[in-house]
């Protein structure tokens, strides 16, 4: 396509490609071509620039993606794609929690027998339920993980910061998600594990007491606790996450991917929809270098004042798509073969007479609760979790360093690291090093770690 | 001050839309208030005092409780830790209260030997009605000081939790 499309002929139906529409050939060619199918998938398929980019803005699904992106998004080093990742553990949540809605009733008396009655009367109900507990605690990981690599990537800073921002109150949604869904067994791994978790609550000063018991919903754990927190779990948190993910997702794109551009050095502000505006009739280049119309169809005349650069930018559909694909399907894969090779555990019955020894909280908070063997819980179970949390919050407007590169970072970046290894130490002690009465125990003679 | 209808309307609509906000909090706040707490609140009668021999803790469930024994005196020791609420056994070997969670110890008046718990084990008041033995339920005493120890005698055998 190198003419430009001056000659449209308005009565055929590709008036986007009129030179590189496809002959009807055949029976799934002339259904395709036919009103019906058009009346669906309003674009041929053509693998032609502008097909492309019709493939990416004719689709309402993938228009969380820029039409193009530069080229250096493609590659794995990038982003690990760890975010994405996310997003698939999150829809495979969605659509495993949605089955198991089906069996669940969140009621004392029921909820254990409806587990059990998973595993033994459900057909793949203990399938679902495995996928949907390791999809869980492979999201909480995968979650700060990319945290981790955000933070040293320096994507963080300007123009990111907000989007840092709400990247944290998603890792605090998804950590809300594994812990109200912890209870939802309700067997002696959950009973205890959120004993613990909510008694801390109640040392917030001066609010604490209410506080707990507005979310236990009296002063024990029992049945309105339970149906709080499956409330929380099923319906105010997903909505939560929906929401503000998708706020996050579409702040990556308007912010321009935090990728080194060839021509500008450093990030590239805004980079992805940067709108250049040339002086008029601007000259129409092939593929390479060339210049796109992303604003839809309009005539030739109405456009030519606001074009985009392409420089080293690549089209999303398929060069992005093909990628996510495959890491989508490969997340998936992996988290069905977690689930059929290990069984989430389920306990005995909740018994509010009996702690187990061991009483842990789940793994993700286990350093937190190391902490708290150690020192005063107003001290380890609020003062440091809520700082390490506002500083996270806040990190792109403390730290106002512009530069990326590690090498002129560094204040920043060997304090996130001690952290970083602060809390891995104290998960790892938490969750292999204790044994009952949160005694120390070597994880080679027995293992206590629950997931 | 001038007052039109766009002033109106541009006040108007602040102010209104802070008064729904501000009306849907304290009706969440007030609907998600817990509701009163079915479990036991009164007198619970735990019978004759000679049952509780010395040195020995016995639990109540009913009041969710403990009744110990501490050279002759008796205490209701309520079985949830000030720590962190998990429930507190009594561990025979030791004659101590041995908190699984986080490894609090408290001897058999429920005083603090040890651990992260911040005072010793609540309690219930105990009376005599009767010559039986009465606990209020619905009173809840805080547990002892760090540093009270009236009743703290060494251990009488090895701990529960040491060795799993
Ligand atoms: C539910 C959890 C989360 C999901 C599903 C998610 C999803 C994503 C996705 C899909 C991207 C695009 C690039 C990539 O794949 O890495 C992204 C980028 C980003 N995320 Fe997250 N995220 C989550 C949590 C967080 C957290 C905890 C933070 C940090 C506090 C964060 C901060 C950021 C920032 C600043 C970017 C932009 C980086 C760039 O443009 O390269 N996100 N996120
Ligand atoms: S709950 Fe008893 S020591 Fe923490």
């Amino acid at each position: 396509m190198s003419k430009s499309t001056t000659t449209v002929d308005h009565s055929s139906q590709d008036v986007l490609e009129p030179e590189a529409r496809p002959v009807p050939e055949g029976r799934v060619a002339r259904l395709q071509h036919g009103e019906t199918w058009r009346s669906i998938f309003r674009h041929p398929h053509l693998d032609t620039p502008r097909g492309r980019a019709l493939q990416s803005f004719s689709n309402v699904f993938l228009h969380i993606y820029p039409v193009k992106v530069p080229s250096r998004v493609l590659k794995l080093r990038y982003s690990w794609r760890l975010g994405y990742i996310a997003s698939v553990l999150f829809a495979v949540l969605l659509v495993t929690g949605i089955y198991l809605m089906f069996f669940y009733t969140p009621s004392v008396t029921a909820a254990y027998g409806d587990m059990q009655q998973l595993r033994t009367g459900v057909g793949f109900g203990q399938l679902i339920r495995n996928v949907h507990r390791w999809s869980a605690h492979l999201m909480v990981l995968v979650v700060v993980l990319h945290l981790v690599r955000v933070f040293y990537a320096g994507a963080y800073k300007r123009p990111r910061q907000f989007n840092w921002v709400l990247g944290v109150s998603l890792l605090l949604i998804t950590l809300g998600f594994s812990f109200t869904g912890y209870l939802l067994p309700w067997d002696q791994l959950s009973y205890w594990a959120v004993t613990v978790g909510t008694n801390l609550i109640s040392y917030v000063p001066v609010l604490g007491k209410q506080l707990s018991d507005l979310l236990i919903g009296g002063e024990q754990i029992g049945q309105a606790t339970l149906l709080r927190f499956y409330s929380l779990h099923v319906a105010v948190l997903p909505v939560a996450l929906g929401l503000l993910l998708m706020v996050h997702i579409w702040r990556v794109r308007k912010d321009g991917f935090a990728v080194k551009r060839g021509e500008v050095g450093s990030f590239a502000e805004g980079s992805t929809d940067r709108l250049v505006v040339t002086s008029s009739g601007a000259e129409p280049a092939t593929e390479d270098g060339q210049r796109v119309r992303l604003l839809g169809v309009v005539d030739r005349e109405s456009v030519t004042a606001e074009e985009r650069l392409t420089d080293d930018t690549v089209f999303t559909w398929p060069h992005m798509l093909v990628r996510h694909v495959v890491v989508g399907l490969g997340t998936v894969a992996t988290v069905l073969a977690l689930g059929v090779l290990f069984a989430a555990p389920l306990r005995g019955i909740a018994n509010p007479n009996e702690t187990p020894e061991p009483a842990k909280a789940p793994w993700y908070f286990v350093g937190l609760q190391e902490l708290l063997s150690r020192f005063d819980p107003l001290v380890a179970g609020i003062f440091v979790p809520t700082a390490l949390v506002l500083v996270l919050v806040f990190l792109p407007y403390i730290d106002r360093n512009s530069a990326t590169e590690a090498r002129n970072r560094k204040v920043a970046i060997t304090i996130f690291s001690i952290v970083l290894a602060a809390v891995i130490v104290l998960t790892v002690i938490g969750a292999l090093f204790r044994g009952p009465g949160w005694q120390f125990i070597t994880p080679w003679d027995h293992n206590y770690l629950e997931l | 001050m001038k007052f039109d209808r766009r002033r109106l309307l541009e006040k108007g609509w602040k102010i209104g839309g802070g008064l729904l906000a501000a009306a849907a909090g304290w009706t969440s706040w007030d609907l998600l208030q817990p509701l009163k707490p079915a479990g036991a609140t009164g007198k619970l009668k735990l019978g004759s005092p000679s049952k509780f021999e010395p040195g020995t803790a016995t639990f109540v469930n009913a009041g969710r409780l403990w009744v110990s024994n501490a050279d002759g005196h008796l205490f209701a020791i309520s079985q949830k830790c000030p720590h962190l609420g998990c429930r507190v056994p009594f561990c025979e070997s030791s004659g101590r209260f041995e908190c699984p969670c986080h490894g609090s110890v408290f001897d058999i008046g429920g005083e603090w030997i040890s651990g992260p718990s911040p005072r010793g084990l609540d309690q219930h008041p105990l009376t005599l009605e009767d010559g039986e033995l009465v606990a209020d339920l619905g009173v809840h005493i805080k547990g002892p000081d760090h540093g009270a120890a009236e009743y703290l005698s060494p251990p009488l055998g090895p701990s529960c939790s040491e060795g799993g």
